[in-house]
């Protein structure tokens, strides 16, 4: 048997060694209480600006309530907003204008997405260099965006008429791609995608990177064609990203305004009129904020409820 | 089913010489196991064989065709990953069937069936067939794996560890299941494998690997009797072959110019000492079930035996030895002729 002088373990011995005070002054407060205190502003904050907003626009939009008239008095008008809104012919054709730029542009992002990850994927030389470059776009502000594309629209000056022209033939000046009304939908996607298909294709090139390379090596080795391992390797496990990368986005263009609202400000007439867009007018150019508060929670429930049907089925393809 | 000639094979990882000037022909039939410890360079041996990587310099032929520069598609290859490698996405059976639905064999749907049902009842995952493969456990993923090979005719089988995370029961079973098919099939089979009970009793011949190098070819019987080096000997045998300079054990006559006597179990007669004589001591001994390891002290030595059960010897005893039939190296690891 050793011989040892404190048979007392280290732990026990320190705590004999740490002063009275400071132990008391740590354990003065619970687990719990110190948890609290680390959370506390946080949730205070989440409440004012988040939360008691959402609630008291859910007030407003059963009232008659008018932001620019605060002396005139406010009556409770019941499901009036919503049944106006719900039966305005306008925000249907708003509504079909949101659905066609949020369809478009994640139809445009993932397939030249998808399509840039798998170039990107082959590593050939100086291939971060150009990830990085590809990426560009996205760092640039909404608003910079906006008013940058819509010069390179011009039809006198801007590149974009020209390009175009050269490959096929049509004279510049002879479209506006934000002046007129067939072209003016189109133009939003078309800068949507560009500033967004970086976006996905990172996305889908994480997606890609986890796909690890003995499962190529074997579908090789069993002489599957490229289109087999394709469709039964790299497309299901990359699935799950790209699924992940459709919910952001159609979140993200579901309430997109400013991009928009700078290149074309909903023009021609209203053809590109958003909802974010429209909900601005409402509330904030005609002020009728019980109106607008409506139709703001009825879009609120509509983009909650869909990301929660879509969040079910990504779940369900997880677990496949 | 064909021949499988390497030669002079190296391949490099940066700095690190996988393989190095390897030569080795499988013939027609011949099961040939690749024993080595970690790192010797056995699984990039087997992916230079397949074409997944290409070797630095040499050449690969497979059925007298030179394949060195083919990708694995056109070399005829059946590959058992040592991860398994199943496709996650699939179901067993479209695992098992992948192989067949190669736009080049073009198998009739029924006889994929005929044959998938025939492979996974051998393997014992037929009522897995419809499970995902990721739905799997680690020895069922590694059946599959193994299957996915045994479902295809190729020219060579090239395995990988592919027993090495089943239970000991079942290694056994397919140990002879496998064996079996190589003989009644007359299959190629290249196998790499860590286990020298499977190296002793399925190959045909056994390279033995050290360092990216194959530094003995010959039938187990040779590679055991007769290793040419020191590191051959420690590669089979269990308990592993007692190494002890000369001084320890001056009963053996030694052939000059040696510097290690390697001692297995059937080379050491052990008869206990009367009086506090003998030159051993019996340190421990652990018991196996039928056997026992015995492990003595001889001169400051540690030497490790199997003594049937009943051995009458108890732990302080003290014992003599006899050497008969050793084996000698000398001072570079080779072995010197008795
Ligand atoms: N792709 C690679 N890149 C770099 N080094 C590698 C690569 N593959 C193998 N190596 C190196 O080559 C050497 C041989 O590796 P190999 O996989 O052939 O060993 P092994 O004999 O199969 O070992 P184990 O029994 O552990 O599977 C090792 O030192 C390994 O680190
Ligand atoms: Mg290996």
């Amino acid at each position: 048997m050793t011989d040892i002088p404190d048979r007392r373990t280290v732990a026990e011995r320190v705590a004999a060694a740490t002063p009275d005070g400071l132990a008391r002054k740590v354990s003065g407060f619970s687990d719990r209480t110190i948890a609290w205190l680390f959370i506390g502003p946080t949730i205070a904050l989440l409440l004012a600006i988040n939360i008691f907003p959402l609630i008291w626009a859910v007030y407003l939009s059963f009232t008659n309530y008018a932001a620019n008239k605060l002396n005139a008095t406010v009556a409770w008008v019941g499901v009036r907003n919503y049944s106006r809104v719900l039966s305005d012919p306008d925000i249907w054709e708003r509504m079909q204008a949101t659905a066609h730029f949020v369809v478009w542009t994640i139809v445009l992002e993932v397939l030249l997405g998808f399509g840039l990850a798998l170039l990107i994927n082959r590593q050939f030389r100086g291939h971060s260099f150009w990830t990085t470059v590809v990426l560009l776009p996205m760092m640039l502000s909404p608003a910079v965006v906006g008013t940058f594309w819509k010069l390179l629209f011009q039809t006198q000056i801007g590149p974009f008429n020209y390009v175009v022209s050269f490959f096929t033939g049509i004279p510049p000046s002879s479209f506006d791609m934000v002046g007129s009304v067939a072209l003016a939908p189109w133009s939003i996607v078309i800068v949507d995608a560009w500033m967004w298909t970086p976006y996905v294709m990172l996305i889908c090139l994480a997606g890609l990177r986890s796909v690890p390379d003995y499962i190529y090596e074997a579908a090789e080795v069993d002489r599957a064609s490229s289109w087999r391992t394709f469709w039964s390797i790299t497309l299901p496990m990359v699935l799950p990203f790209l699924m992940l990368a459709v919910l952001f986005r159609a979140i993200e263009n579901f309430k997109m305004f400013d991009m928009v609202a700078l290149l074309t400000s909903g023009g021609p007439g209203s053809t590109t009129e958003l909802a974010s867009i429209t909900l601005k007018r409402e509330a904030f150019e005609k002020w009728r904020t019980g109106y607008s508060s409506a139709f703001a929670i009825i879009l609120f429930v509509t983009i909650f409820g869909a990301a929660n049907i879509y969040v079910k089925a990504l779940n369900a393809v997880k677990n496949r | 089913m064909a021949e499988v000639r390497i030669d002079l094979v190296s391949k490099a990882f940066g700095t690190i010489q996988a393989v190095e000037d390897l030569s080795l022909t499988v013939a027609d039939g011949e099961f040939v196991v690749l024993l080595g410890p970690t790192g010797a360079g056995k699984t990039t041996t087997l992916r230079l064989v397949a074409g997944l990587e290409k070797p630095d310099h040499g050449r690969i032929s497979i059925g007298g065709r030179d394949v060195t520069g083919l990708p694995p598609a056109e070399r005829d290859v059946a590959f058992v990953f040592q991860q398994y490698s199943l496709y996650p996405h699939l179901s067993v059976y479209e695992n098992l069937a992948f192989p067949l639905r190669s736009p080049t064999r073009r198998v009739p749907e029924d006889q994929i069936k005929a044959t998938v049902t025939r492979i996974a009842t051998m393997l014992r995952i037929a009522h897995k067939l419809e499970n995902r493969a990721t739905r799997l456990s680690g020895g069922e993923m590694q059946r599959v794996a193994i299957g996915r090979a045994l479902v295809r005719r190729p020219s060579i089988y090239l395995m990988d560890e592919p027993l090495s995370s089943l239970d000991a029961k079942l290694r056994g079973e397919l140990r002879l299941e496998l064996k079996r098919i190589q003989v009644e099939l007359g299959v190629t089979i290249l196998y790499v494998t860590h286990d020298q009970i499977e190296a002793m009793t399925m190959a045909s011949r056994v390279g033995v690997m050290e360092e990216g190098r194959l530094v003995q070819v010959g039938t187990p019987r040779e590679i055991y009797e007769n290793p040419a080096t020191v590191y051959v000997a420690t590669r089979l045998g269990q308990p592993a072959i007692n190494l002890v300079p000369p001084s320890v054990l001056p009963q053996v006559a030694t052939p000059p110019g040696t510097a290690t006597i390697g001692a297995r179990t059937e080379h050491l007669d052990i008869r206990r000492a009367d009086g506090g004589t003998g030159t051993g001591i019996v340190a421990r001994i652990e018991h196996l079930g039928d056997q026992n390891h015995l492990h003595l002290d001889v001169a400051g030595h540690h030497l490790v035996t199997l003594t049937e059960s009943d051995i009458a010897l108890d732990v302080g005893d003290r014992v003599n030895l006899d050497v008969r039939g050793a084996l000698f190296f000398g001072a570079d690891g080779r072995r010197i002729a008795a």
